[in-house]
């Protein structure tokens, strides 16, 4: 994609979630966001996972009540497994299957089990997830509507739907060979959730510093005094950490996808995202409700839509301490001659060693 | 609102060819580790050698002995070599800043002299800009340099002058007209050699027991006119255009890192999860800041002169830094002992008894959220 198509493609989105429609999602979907990670051939935009960062990064500065991250994911689920009808209209994804059982039944397949707090459950079409692990792992696809389905509704902090689907011998819509396993699913959604923070936590930045230049307390606006400049400036630094950590995540994302690099589940980038955006959410929840005071506690102002995001999505799809385990028991478990610095930043695979220049 | 943009860093493959032969230089020395020296030990020989390799002064065009190099490519040397706490002490100011300042502001005589000396790990230079009286707030340095007949006469003290006491030449930051209006205006920068007489260097002993900086005295030092660096009151533009190149390098976030290099080794035979939730946090902030930090280098090497960008992540690097004892001490019950026969004890000594500097040295944080704060439109 040239530089151009995704400046227009991140202007086109400004707008719209700028101008907040009632018809939010509606209006998204008819411009194709939800299905932007899909190939033009396929009736996508074709953008990379970098790109969607940016997309994803809006979705969050703008509090968007809409199922966006699960539909992009859903779709380009959907399509790289081989799903055939991709007129599927809103995919959620759920990275929690462990209580589901997968049987062949004399027609077909059947689905029991529960699967907890899948975002949007209620308003998607279609529920896809992973099960198995390695190359025997399976993506299911299911109608929420099917006989069997039954919803226990269920909110995070900020209100979005999280919502329990109970399976009662449902019959999937497709059962195909999944292009990876539910631990790559997993760490596609926390970096994705990632994305939606790094968003969040600038909008909250933002409305610190101009609340900091209009309040005005002993004779001065607040954003005067070094105390609270100090703080603002703090929360600065950790939505640039959080900001380059998303990237960095996605991009991992596109070196998978490309064959370059290590797997998802292999890749420093990717375990990071979530633990630097969700250390950097809480700091940035923090400091952001110091600077607006009693004000900030109400219900009726706006900051809390962004920090109750941040609240809820820093332990979504496994919070800091998850991934710091798992990317802690991955290094111990590396070469143990292998300083932790070059497991860190391995040589080149295409550099000679010892050339002379 | 997204006000700080961290572009991709960009990889060089000659970069990489580099970090393999780095790897293997460093893999065939066997010198002191310096597991004792948070800041990298101070070792001649070694400088030399690094020198003699080419990895030293590798921005230098080749004309004054440098490699003609990238930045990127000497990012990629210089994080192998803090990787490996290898003794770069005796060079590093000269290889960061000194060199770099003369290549660019200096005349051709001191260009011609002392960059090659430089490359060769032969010339160590020391920073004449903090005084007694004068540390965060810079601009109000009082050392004065007044005209006389074929140079000038110098008047003042230094302080806090790291390796004033080895170094061959001293960059001086000093007062070359009245405190105007525009406080940054009349300094001048000179290029001093240390053994000039008049200048006496009184050591100071830090909290770690290390005798790193000290107390400089200049009284009546004759400079020749020729030792001015640039133009005659632009000395702090010369600062400012120096602290970018300090303050946004790998030695902002990696002066800890051989304490967690003991700490994995130590985990290998401790494992628990606590201990492997801590190294997994750790590397997780290590890599963003390297990603940060190669984001500058790419800017800087595009021509970008980052400055906001590296108070940024100077700030988020020494904080980093500063919380790594921190965050040891409560895993593995070790107790802290300078100069201990068993690593990780030791390590975890060093990085306590340096860890308020890292906050301190190079801009405090104060001023370097200060920095942050007036560019998000605060004051």
């Amino acid at each position: 994609m040239s530089d151009d198509m995704r400046d227009m493609l991140h202007e086109s989105a400004l707008r719209i979630f700028a101008d907040n429609p009632p018809d939010l999602w509606a209006v998204l979907q008819g411009a194709g966001f939800d299905k932007a990670l899909l190939a033009e051939s396929k009736g996508g935009a074709g953008v990379s996972w970098a790109d969607a960062c940016g997309l994803l990064g809006l979705a969050g500065e703008h509090a968007a009540a809409v199922p966006l991250a699960e539909a992009m994911v859903g779709h380009w689920l959907a399509e790289r497994a081989g799903v055939e009808d991709a007129t599927l209209p809103t995919i959620a994804f759920s990275t929690h299957p462990e209580q589901i059982r997968l049987a062949r039944a004399r027609d077909g397949w059947r689905v029991d089990g529960t699967l907890p707090r899948v975002p949007w459950g209620r308003t998607c079409t279609h529920v896809a997830f992973i099960l198995g692990p390695g190359t025997t792992a399976q993506l299911v696809v299911l109608a929420r509507d099917a006989a069997g389905v039954s919803v226990t509704p269920g909110h995070n902090l900020a209100g979005e739907p999280r919502d329990t689907l109970l399976l009662d011998g449902v019959v999937p819509q497709a059962v195909v060979p999944a292009p990876f396993d539910a631990g790559a699913l997993l760490a596609v959604g926390a970096i994705v959730r990632s994305a939606l923070m790094a968003g969040a936590i600038e909008r909250a930045l933002g409305l610190a510093v101009e609340y900091a230049n209009l309040r005005v307390q002993f004779g001065r606006p607040i954003g005067k005094f070094q105390a609270v400049q100090q703080n603002i400036a703090v929360l600065a630094t950790q939505a640039a950490a959080a900001r380059v950590a998303a990237e960095a995540g996605t991009e991992a994302i596109d070196d998978w996808l490309a064959g370059k690099g290590e797997p998802l589940t292999q890749s420093i980038a990717a375990a990071s995202a979530k633990i630097r955006t969700g250390e950097a959410a809480g700091q940035a929840c923090a400091i952001s409700h110091q600077v607006f005071g009693a004000i900030g506690f109400t219900e009726e102002h706006d900051l809390h839509r962004f920090t109750k995001r941040l609240w809820s999505w820093r332990d979504e799809c496994g919070n800091e301490a998850y991934w710091s385990l798992a990317l802690g028991e991955r290094i111990l478990a590396g070469d143990t001659k292998q300083t932790l610095w070059r497991t860190l930043a391995p040589a080149a695979s295409g550099a000679a060693t010892g050339v002379a220049k | 609102m997204n006000n700080f943009v961290f572009p991709r860093p960009r990889q060089s493959e000659l970069g990489e060819q580099l970090r393999a032969e780095v790897r293997e230089f460093l893999d065939g020395w066997h010198g002191d580790r310096h597991a004792a020296a948070a800041f990298g030990g101070f070792d001649p020989e070694f400088s030399k050698a690094l020198g003699a390799r080419g990895w030293i002064g590798m921005g230098f065009p080749k004309r004054y002995g440098g490699g003609g190099y990238g930045l990127l490519e000497r990012y990629v040397v210089l994080e192998e070599l803090l990787a490996a706490r290898a003794p770069i002490f005796a060079h590093s100011v000269a290889d960061r800043q000194s060199g770099p300042l003369l290549l660019k502001f200096g005349n051709e005589r001191q260009r011609d002299d002392i960059l090659p000396r430089i490359a060769a790990g032969e010339c160590y230079f020391c920073i004449g800009m903090s005084e007694p009286d004068s540390g965060s707030d810079l601009a109000s340095v009082r050392t004065r340099a007044t005209k006389v007949d074929g140079g000038w006469l110098v008047n003042g003290a230094k302080i806090w002058t790291s390796s004033a006491h080895r170094s061959h030449y001293m960059i001086l930051l000093c007062r070359t007209a009245p405190v105007a209006e525009a406080r940054h205006a009349g300094l001048s920068q000179f290029l001093v050699d240390m053994k000039t007489r008049g200048i006496t260097c009184r050591p100071i002993v830090n909290i770690a027991g290390d005798h790193d900086f000290n107390e400089v005295h200049l009284q009546d030092v004759f400079l020749p006119a020729d030792a001015l660096i640039g133009v005659e009151g632009e000395g702090w533009q010369q600062v400012t255009s120096e602290l970018a190149l300090e303050r946004s390098g790998p030695e902002r976030f990696m002066s800890h890192q051989g304490a967690v290099e003991e700490f994995a080794v130590a985990l290998k035979q401790q494992r628990s999860a606590e201990g492997a939730r801590t190294l997994g946090r750790l590397v997780a902030h290590l890599s963003i800041l390297r990603r940060m930090s190669r984001s500058i280098a790419t800017m800087i090497a595009d021509g970008q002169e980052p400055a906001l960008h590296a108070a940024l992540v100077k700030d988020l690097g020494t904080c980093f830094e500063q919380d790594i004892p921190e965050t040891l001490r409560l895993v593995l019950q070790t107790e802290p002992e300078a100069g201990a026969s068993e690593a990780y004890s030791a390590a975890l000594a060093n990085v306590i008894l340096h860890a308020p500097s890292c906050t301190i040295r190079g801009g405090t944080k104060e001023v370097l959220r200060g920095i942050v704060a007036k560019s998000l439109g605060l004051r």
